[in-house]
């Protein structure tokens, strides 16, 4: 697993659209999950009474154990950025035709989608470890008081949002092996969601009980959006094991069709 | 011998073409093999398959007498039309790559970098070198697991003649080694220089298979000039020549079995004539595969 691994990171480090990529995409991250407060600030300036109608520093963005949810929902937002870089990584190897001459060299089909998925675990990892690593100094910082084991309410977001990233990154892999081109793969993963709505909307007058069971939808439930707690509504504060399980399933779906696209293909 | 590879009945279809028909081959330990067609003639669609990259329709194939996997292709370095590296990567990095994959010790790429002489040029991304840098480079990248197969398609395609002869070069140095090479051409010059045997492809069939040595066998033709205005009829009273042709001046005796130059050279002497010129020549690769290729138009 660790040669793999490798063999699919030797391939990215050199490669400096990965470096920007990745440099854009965990700097936003990073920062933007500590600038919540600083978001805050510009929503009042730019909406007029924002901030007399809601005192925003009473809003316990960064408050143990709202941090949680708040930070996991928002970090999820920018998972399309990692996902092009996958699809940048995987469709290299079709147009320079080098998936042709892994396979040439040694590599069995199986081996060579194991070292995506594995560079696509890698950076679920560091996605949930960059934002935990954030959620807990922002709580720390901003939290008034320390209330434990209370304050760990909500902490199984982050696997949820590993979750969620992996999935997304198996669904922009798959596609990528589907479809071999970068531009035309980058366009369906960005359509992708509106594809979804659309059949969503459509669906929803006649058979809504289906609708958790679509892909992306449950990919997106993993963390519901916390921030309506705010303005004083009921939200789901917990992770449903029943999405976990549908997006679980689809995952390994869009692994599986990608496994037996390229057995079948000739490369 | 050790056989290291046999095909049986290999057969590839892109929807109605039949890219390759019903393919047996065999290839022992220490050939130089050549596999000859025209464009389009099934040669690389049939080392795809046997490298794993194209899913065969029906057959089957063995190397070293075992049924393949992505093992038994570490043990064969092989490049299948043109170099493929990653053009953003140096060389010596996209070797790194390669042995990862094949599990080779990474000490051997200084080594393979000496042998097609690219040493100094290592470091430099690959999409910056020529096309014959890239081929060679591609052979280095074959070599990198010290294979005991070494698969070359086209290996001097788009090259100029000293990018030609440098290649040529590398083949013999590592046939010399006691390496396997399987060299898939339409350069039959190439393969006549280079390879032991040989088998020619047509449309996806194979139409002939045997030593590179038998070409020559058979009838010799003589190419003759001499100060003498009547030297074609002269040449026809010869008993040995089977047919005559003239070409710049030269003629061209085909002569029939059991004939050779030097009874050729006895008669004209005998007639009081002096060839200025007198070649002998074995038949080529190149007659024969056109005499293959022609006699299985029908």
């Amino acid at each position: 697993m660790l040669h793999l691994l490798k063999i699919d990171l030797k391939k990215m480090t050199s490669y400096r659209t990965f470096w920007v990529i990745c440099g854009i995409y965990f700097f936003t991250l990073i920062v933007g999950a500590a600038s919540g407060m600083e978001f805050l600030k510009a929503l009042s300036r730019l909406i007029e009474g924002f901030g007399q109608q809601i005192n925003i520093t009473r809003i316990p963005l960064y408050h143990f154990p709202d941090v949680w949810q708040n930070l996991a929902w928002s970090g999820g937002l920018l998972k399309m950025g990692l996902a092009i870089m996958v699809v940048v990584s995987i469709t290299n190897e079709y147009s320079y035709r080098t998936i042709r001459q892994n396979i040439i060299d040694g590599m069995s089909r199986e081996e060579f989608l194991l070292s995506k998925v594995y560079t696509n675990l890698l950076l679920s990892s560091i996605s949930m470890a960059s934002l935990f690593l954030i959620a807990s100094v922002t709580g720390l910082i901003y939290s008034p008081e320390l209330d434990f084991p209370y304050g760990f309410t909500g902490i199984s977001f982050y696997p949820a949002y590993f979750l969620e990233v992996f999935a997304f990154l198996s669904f922009a892999l798959m596609l990528g092996i589907f479809v071999n081109r970068s531009g035309l793969t980058i366009i369906l993963l960005l359509f992708s969601y509106l594809i979804e709505l659309i059949i969503k909307e459509n669906i929803d007058n006649y058979l809504p009980s289906i609708i958790p069971f679509f892909p992306l939808e449950s990919i997106m439930s993993l963390v519901p959006m916390p921030f309506a707690r705010y303005v004083f509504m009921e939200i789901q504060d917990s992770v449903n094991w029943g999405t976990v399980a549908i997006a679980s399933v689809w995952t390994f779906l869009f692994n599986y069709f990608a496994y037996l696209k390229l057995k079948k293909s000739d490369i | 011998m050790e056989t290291v590879l046999s095909t049986n009945k290999l057969t590839k279809n892109f929807g109605k073409i039949r890219a390759v028909n019903q393919l047996d081959l065999e290839v022992k330990r220490g050939q130089v093999f050549g596999m000859l067609g025209p464009n389009g003639s099934g040669k690389t669609t049939t080392l795809g398959m046997l490298m794993g990259v194209v899913n065969p329709s029906s057959g089957s194939f063995s190397w070293f007498g075992e049924p393949a996997t992505h093992h038994t292709r570490k043990k064969i370095g092989a490049v299948l039309e043109h170099p493929i590296f990653y053009p953003y990567l140096s060389g010596q990095k996209n070797l790194e790559l390669n042995a990862m994959i094949k599990g080779a010790d990474p000490a051997h790429i200084s080594k393979v970098l000496e042998t097609v002489e690219l040493a100094d040029r290592k470091d430099d991304k690959y999409k910056t070198y020529s096309l014959g840098m890239k081929q060679r480079l591609a052979i280095a990248s074959a070599l990198v697991s010290d294979p005991i197969i070494l698969i070359l398609d086209e290996p001097t395609n788009g090259l100029d003649p000293m990018g030609i002869a440098e290649i040529r070069e590398i083949i013999k140095r590592i046939a010399a080694d006691g390496k396997t090479i399987i060299l898939a051409s339409h350069l039959l010059d190439e393969v006549q220089k280079v390879c032991t045997h040989f088998a020619v492809l047509k449309r996806g069939t194979l139409m002939h298979i045997g030593p590179v040595d038998e070409v020559g066998k058979g009838e010799e033709i003589v190419e003759v000039q001499a100060y003498h205005d009547d030297l074609g009829v002269l040449l026809q009273e010869f008993v040995g020549s089977a047919t005559i042709r003239k070409e710049n001046g030269i003629f061209e005796v085909m002569m029939k079995d059991g004939f050779h130059s030097k009874d050729l050279n006895r008669f004209l002497f005998d007639k009081g004539i002096v060839a200025s010129y007198l070649h002998t020549r074995k038949k080529s690769l190149e007659k024969q595969f056109l005499e293959i290729l022609a006699d299985h138009k029908s």
